[in-house]
């Protein structure tokens, strides 16, 4: 009796680490999470209506910014997302934020100078997550208000909602899987949601 | 729950992304030292709190972070209409009330 491993006590009882170590790296893991860590991260903003702000940030990025609500555009490592009419996200390669941002700002003023604009380096305000698999719908479904289906949520699309009542940017991408912008603040409280949150289909951090 | 057209991100959302933030189209004093005491309190403090129709400022909180106009019917919760900033409501109470004049809040950024 006393050699045994297991008690009822043990069994029903969550250590406080539970979360942290409980259901993560399954090894058929329904939801795998990839933090696309050190991205540069830029939010820009400008009058689109304005057609040297669009042509200087276009020159820069070579991409035209999306200007239609709840899109992206992603070209050659540059992702930009349409945050509102105004404002957008630009995730460029890690430490290039430096140099995207300089370009941006003289670019701008090679056009016409005194253009009102705003571009913020916010990188190490918030990271870029990565979550795939087979449970990602119904993960989903529990974690945010919006209705992520393929019908409403298609590739490209970019919406900024909440995730477990914090504020995220999601995007969906070609592959199935969605980008999430979440900030560095919320980012233990978000880990334990989704360690949580996943502890049915497994968890994998890849 | 609300579900909100958002007149910018051009979507219906839910409640949980936005806050109200009071009645809409109240335009500031043009120069302030210049009117009553009285006039400076009913600006400051005095709203309309309508049974019925009422126009409403909502901001996108979780979302775009834009202020708009909601016009509700504070007996039935019913939204008949979203609106831009700058823009004038389509449905209006029956019994008009005092003409809502072009909002002044501005482009809220």
């Amino acid at each position: 009796m006393t050699n045994s491993t297991h008690n009822a006590a043990t069994d029903v009882m969550e250590s406080p680490l539970h979360h942290h170590v409980a259901h993560t790296n399954a090894v058929d893991a329904g939801v795998v999470m990839t933090e696309d860590k050190f991205r540069g991260h830029l939010n820009l903003r400008g009058n689109p209506q304005d057609a040297d702000f669009m042509a200087a940030v276009a020159s820069v990025l070579g991409m035209a910014l999306p200007t239609e609500p709840n899109t992206s555009v992603r070209v050659n490592g540059f992702v930009a997302y349409w945050l509102c009419p105004n404002e957008w996200l630009l995730i460029v390669a890690s430490g290039a934020q430096g140099q995207v941002e300089a370009d941006l700002r003289q670019a701008v003023a090679d056009k016409g100078g005194n253009q009102h604009i705003a571009v913020t380096d916010v990188s190490s305000g918030q990271t870029l997550v990565n979550l795939s698999g087979s449970g990602l719908a119904q993960l989903l479904q529990k974690s945010t208000v919006y209705d992520c289906h393929e019908s409403n949520f298609p590739a490209g699309k970019v919406v900024q909602t909440t995730f477990a009542k914090t504020g995220t940017t999601m995007c969906k991408l070609e592959d199935g899987s969605v980008d999430l912008v979440i900030r560095r603040s919320f980012s233990d409280y978000f880990f334990l949601w989704l360690a949580d949150a996943s502890e049915e289909y497994g968890l994998r951090i890849a | 729950m609300h579900h909100i057209y958002c007149p910018y991100c051009e979507e219906t959302r839910e409640e949980e992304e936005y806050s109200y933030t009071g009645e809409a189209h109240i335009e500031r004093p043009k120069d302030p030292a210049a009117i009553s005491d009285e006039a400076w309190g009913d600006y400051l403090f005095f709203r309309s709190n309508p049974r019925g129709i009422h126009h409403e400022m909502w901001y996108h909180a979780a979302g775009c972070r834009r202020y708009f106009n909601v016009t509700r019917n504070t007996q039935s919760y019913e939204i008949h209409e979203t609106y831009k900033m700058g823009e004038l409501p389509t449905v209006t109470a029956q019994v008009p009330t005092p003409a809502p004049k072009a909002a002044q809040q501005g482009e809220a950024s």
